[in-house]
């Protein structure tokens, strides 16, 4: 079975050799090509090529559109990107430096003519071509509620958002709701085909049960119905959020959970399989590992980890093993442990 | 009448309601209480009562952290004008994100919350090279140096909370200036906060106007 064949099996709760395999190599690209982080990243060809040799060497199953999750605020304006050799680039100037600003903001017309998504565009086309018919190939899409903060920085959206008029920031939402539902487009018409959905104010931790009630979850409606949620995988910006799973998957119709290293994965599990039943039998819980503490692990720790997930995750199907944005600091030989750990521990009888 | 002002403040601030937090600090000078009881009776004991929340229930945000740091420091800001006698200050701490990091939500809520407990703050904005923390420190006579991160390379790279340690062993001032740390890495991995050279970490915003208190405290004492 290919990488492909085996995440659709473990959704669908089918046989399968073993579980699916996600390993977040992004930023590791540059160093693999020999590149500064700002080379690496100015060309679509680089992105495609940095992940494909690490696909080739480590053996994970994914593969991703998303250069870093800055550039969305590209398509708004944004000129610049702060880079870093030891980590993600950032962005290093706001949008939205007052709120007179959101007057000004527009949405491209059609982003897939935008500057900003043609490096994108360049790197999904290679993917697709080299292992779109073999392995998952993965978007990172903001939702509404919080790509204000990558446009004005998540103090002053707090701040709009709390004590602010709310026509202002209603306009701004809408602004960013409709930017999302063309990008969750763009992606899936370039071939991606596992779409995060990045919502942290879709948590418990972010806002509480009333305002995730009345704010967050009409706006991911609105996010979401234009193109559905074939795709969709649920995650809050690696905060937990196993308190909200039932109305995500009720409310939102979306199955799929990347769930947080500081929950209680097997909550998050048991939640999941639950409602399962509601949804087809189409469901995934994605264990995530908490890739920070990966830096110092020693290679019993990590296979310890690796081990106590799987074992979590695999009664009853419908798992995913997972890591978040991986550090540039872990050594790549906690990568190579953790990744066979993940193909030993995650082997399916 | 005590008790039901610093319930509706509490309330208030709970739901994150900043008009109804002003509403009861009015309606509180009105009814005859002073300034300096509305800071140290009510906006304080509610910080103090967020700490204690924030641990005991699941729900606590970070609108709600945000809203408690913004409401306090407000209602401090304005109570402060109508002190007979400036305040006692428990000491000083400039503040700022780590060099290359921009994330500012978790810095927001700290200085809010040290404002309302009496600790003069500093704020030196984002992307702040560790040799301008140190410098300001000394300027403004600040016990503490407070360093944000979100990002695992702005917490734990040579140009953050690292080379402020080294800057402050080099130039002879570790035993006078406290480095404390937070922001989302230190959360996942608790003990990288000794990595890094800190001398204190806190899990959230609202925790760290605490932690930096008693630092400050035991720095005094000692």
């Amino acid at each position: 079975m290919t990488p492909l064949d085996i995440l659709v099996a473990a959704i669908n709760g089918t046989p399968a050799p073993r579980i699916p395999i996600f390993c977040n190599l992004l930023d590791q690209g540059a160093r693999e090509l020999g590149m500064s982080q700002r080379e690496y990243y100015r060309k679509g060809e680089h992105v495609a090529a940095g992940q494909l040799k690490m696909n080739r060497r480590f053996g994970h199953d994914n593969v991703w559109g998303l250069f870093y999750v800055g550039k969305e605020a590209e398509f708004f304006g944004c000129d610049n990107i702060l880079y870093a050799e030891d980590g993600s680039p950032n962005v290093g100037d706001y949008v939205i430096k007052s709120w007179d600003d959101i007057a000004k903001l527009q949405v491209p017309a059609d982003i897939t003519a935008h500057p900003a998504w043609a490096e994108t565009a360049t790197c999904l086309k290679i993917l697709r071509e080299e292992v779109g018919a073999t392995h998952p190939i993965c978007a990172y899409l903001t939702a509404s509620t919080s790509l204000p903060a990558l446009l004005m920085g998540m103090d002053k959206w707090m701040e709009l958002l709390m004590t602010g008029p709310a026509d202002l920031r209603d306009h701004l939402l809408d602004l960013c709701s409709q930017f999302f539902q063309q990008e969750v487009a763009a992606y899936r018409a370039a071939g991606a085909n596992v779409l995060v959905y990045s919502t942290p104010f879709g948590t418990h931790y972010f806002v509480g049960k009333k305002r995730f009630e009345s704010f967050s979850m009409p706006w991911m409606k609105r996010d979401l119905a234009p193109g559905g949620v074939g795709g969709i995988v649920y995650y809050c910006g690696m905060a937990p959020f196993n308190e909200v799973i039932p109305a995500v998957m009720d409310e939102l119709d979306i199955a799929i959970h990347y769930i947080s290293p500081l929950a209680d994965l097997a909550v998050a599990k048991s939640t999941i399989q639950n409602r399962l039943s509601q949804h087809g039998g189409k469901g995934l819980t994605c264990g995530v590992i908490d890739d920070i503490k990966l830096i110092h692990w020693t290679p019993e720790e990590t296979r310890a980890e690796v081990k106590r997930m799987c074992e979590i995750g695999k009664p009853g199907g419908h798992f995913l093993f997972g890591t978040g944005v991986m550090p540039m600091a872990i050594p790549e030989a906690n990568i190579k442990v953790m990744l066979d750990a993940a193909f030993e521990y995650g082997a399916l009888p | 009448m005590l008790d039901r002002i610093i319930k509706d403040y509490n309330d208030a601030v709970f739901e994150t309601d900043k008009d109804a937090a002003f509403e009861v600090v009015n309606n509180a000078l009105a009814n005859g209480l002073t300034a300096e009881d509305v800071v140290f009776k009510v906006v304080i004991p509610a910080v103090e009562e967020m700490m204690s929340d924030i641990t005991r229930d699941p729900d606590a945000n970070l609108a709600q952290h945000f809203m408690t740091a913004q409401i306090a420091a407000e209602v401090t800001e304005k109570m402060l004008l109508k002190f007979a006698h400036p305040p006692e200050i428990i000491g000083r701490v400039v503040i700022g994100t780590a060099a290359g990091d921009l994330h500012s939500l978790g810095k927001r809520i700290v200085m809010g919350c040290l404002k309302a407990l009496m600790v003069e703050v500093l704020d030196l904005g984002v992307n702040v090279p560790a040799e301008k923390f140190v410098a300001e420190a000394l300027n403004y006579g600040a016990d503490v140096i407070a360093i944000s991160a979100m990002m695992v390379h702005t917490a734990t790279g040579e140009n953050g909370a690292r080379k402020v340690r080294a800057l402050l062993k080099e130039q002879g001032l570790e035993d006078k200036i406290k480095i404390v740390v937070g922001g989302a890495p230190y959360r996942f991995d608790n003990e990288l906060y000794k990595t890094v050279g800190a001398d204190g970490w806190a899990a959230d915003g609202i925790a760290a106007g605490k932690m930096i208190v008693d630092l400050i405290r035991a720095g005094k004492a000692s």
